[in-house]
């Protein structure tokens, strides 16, 4: 079973006022299970609301989201995906630790049960000793980390990602994208995730969904697939044939495949 | 200990700022073109603070109590109608934010009345309110109704602010754990609106004290600070001292309000205290 299937989705904003978006037209996409898709494209190419419509934060005007092989709406009452933003969205009243139980929290889980799993989420993002401190106290990226690790509290089948690293500075970014890396193969979690940067789309990914904007719409779907995700694979041929692929689509200039 | 320190200081400025322009002030005060720009400095308007602190020893009428027992009392008075208001007060304020933040509509249409209600003259509508004392409910208790009156207006206005204050984020982050509307408000609403509740809270402790003051002077309620004061100033021109006595314990009075208002939030705001960053 696919992890998501979004089949014949428009989103139209503001439908027939004078300020009527159309944010998607006609869009098909489906993440197979285990595989880690980036979405790429321009701001304003819809590709933040294509991730708000599978978490069910909107609705579709046409067409349907199933997520899991239930509808969208479902699977978000079943908790079956989690999510981070580019704002890390930490609760500052809350400790590091009571931010990851949230979810667990609200699953309704014994206090015992969800401050263990909670501890071993910490331990995933190597956050462990800084269970006891305020959001406000860590520095952007752990608070990042933070925020990763809640969205896997519940461990969900299925991460959603909206530009998650977007506001860290290179070194965290890449050192963060190495462990979500290791967590998702960890876990065998399918992922969905934004980015607006190329290189962060390829490295990750097995496959980069490109698309254009007004409307949005998917004009490539490049496989990338790298044998291995280390220091080296970030040198390697297959990497910037790769980069390559997705700069030309995202130009809209004609290519080849590139595996 | 230094915060002691500075409240010691603040006090001596203000006896300073009131034996100094006693001191060089014309008594008669400063007329300019025919208006009186300064007050008269003279010891009928303006008595010698000793003699005020004097005062608060002597008794009240000849062989009565002292007058700090009189206006310790009337405080206590005050203080129990002020408490009373405050918590109704509060409770309606947040009631209202609550509805307000649930329901656009009655955002829309229920926050201009809340701001036109405090346009409206106190003093018009302490009449009316005070007709109710002795049939409906005690007259001590009209007081604490005009009280409310005033303070539920900065925690409607305030606890709004806060509970709209979370950001998309976060308000997206509860839908997606599938919570609903109640849930939302305890787990995130609530939380993030406490730092525009204190502040709030503290408006509206000051709004209390006022409103019983000034309650207690348009219903003719016997027993308060407000009241004393109305009686002590009836005897300014013999004993100008003693009007001052009541003000001191009006200032006392809102000094202890704001102060208890403050403790309030001493255990709930732990988490904001002055910490470090941390970097790695």
């Amino acid at each position: 079973m696919s992890a998501v299937v979004v089949s014949s989705v428009t989103k139209t904003f503001n439908p027939g006022r004078p300020d009527e978006v159309v944010a998607l037209s006609d869009v098909d996409l489906t993440v197979g299970d285990g595989e880690f898709v980036s979405l790429i494209g321009p701001s304003g190419c819809g590709k933040s609301t294509l991730l708000r419509l599978i978490a069910d934060l909107i609705a579709p005007t046409t067409g349907t989201v199933t997520v899991a092989g239930k509808p969208a709406g479902v699977a978000r009452k079943e908790q079956a995906y989690g999510i981070a933003f580019q704002q890390s969205g930490l609760f500052e009243w809350r400790t590091v630790l009571r931010n990851v139980e949230l979810p667990l929290e609200l699953r309704g889980l014994a206090k015992a049960e969800r401050k263990a799993k909670a501890e071993e989420m910490l331990a995933l993002v190597g956050l462990e000793e800084f269970a006891g401190h305020y959001p406000a106290q860590l520095s952007g990226g752990m608070q990042q980390r933070v925020a990763i690790a809640r969205a896997l509290a519940v461990q969900p089948p299925l991460l959603l990602m909206d530009e998650p690293f977007g506001a860290l500075d290179e070194m965290t970014r890449e050192r963060l994208q190495s462990e979500l890396l290791a967590i998702c193969a960890k876990t065998g979690t399918s992922t969905v995730f934004v980015t607006h940067s190329i290189s962060e789309a390829v490295f990750l990914s097995d496959r980069v969904v490109v698309m254009s904007a007004r409307p949005g719409r998917i004009t490539a779907s490049i496989p990338v697939g790298l044998p291995t995700r280390d220091e080296a694979a970030r040198q390697s041929e297959h990497y910037f044939e790769s980069v390559t692929a997705v700069r030309q689509a995202l130009r809209g200039t004609p290519l080849k495949s590139a595996s | 200990m230094r915060r002691l320190l500075y409240v010691v200081l603040g006090l001596a400025v203000a006896v300073v700022l009131w034996e100094g322009y006693k001191a060089v002030g014309n008594p008669d005060g400063t007329v300019l073109f025919g208006v009186r720009i300064l007050p008269r400095a003279d010891d009928l308007s303006m008595p010698h603070l000793w003699n005020v602190l004097e005062r608060l020893g002597r008794p009240e009428l000849t062989g009565g109590r002292p007058v700090w027992i009189v206006v310790l009392q009337a405080c206590l008075f005050t203080l129990g109608i002020t408490a009373a208001g405050f918590v109704i007060g509060a409770l309606v304020g947040l009631l209202l934010a609550v509805a307000m933040e649930r329901f656009r509509i009655v955002e829309r249409g229920l926050l201009p009345y809340v701001i036109l209600s405090q346009t409206v003259p106190l003093v018009a509508l302490a009449p009316l309110v005070a007709g109710w004392g002795g049939t409906i409910m005690p007259s001590w208790a009209t007081v604490s109704v005009i009280a409310a009156y005033l303070a539920f207006f900065p925690v409607a206005v305030g606890m709004l602010r806060g509970l709209q204050s979370p950001s998309a984020a976060g308000v997206e982050l509860m839908r997606s754990y599938a919570a609903g509307w109640w849930r939302t408000l305890v787990k995130l609403r609530f939380p993030a609106s406490l730092p525009y509740l204190f502040p709030a809270l503290r408006l509206a402790g000051a709004a209390a004290v006022v409103g019983a003051v000034v309650g207690e002077i348009s219903t003719g309620t016997r027993g308060g600070i407000g009241r004393l004061i109305i009686e002590y100033s009836r005897e300014a021109t013999s004993d100008p001292a003693k009007v001052y006595t009541a003000m001191l314990g009006a200032a006392l009075l809102g000094l202890v309000v704001a102060g208890l208002v403050s403790l309030l939030e001493l255990p709930l705001m732990r988490h904001r205290r002055h910490v470090e960053v941390v970097t790695l």
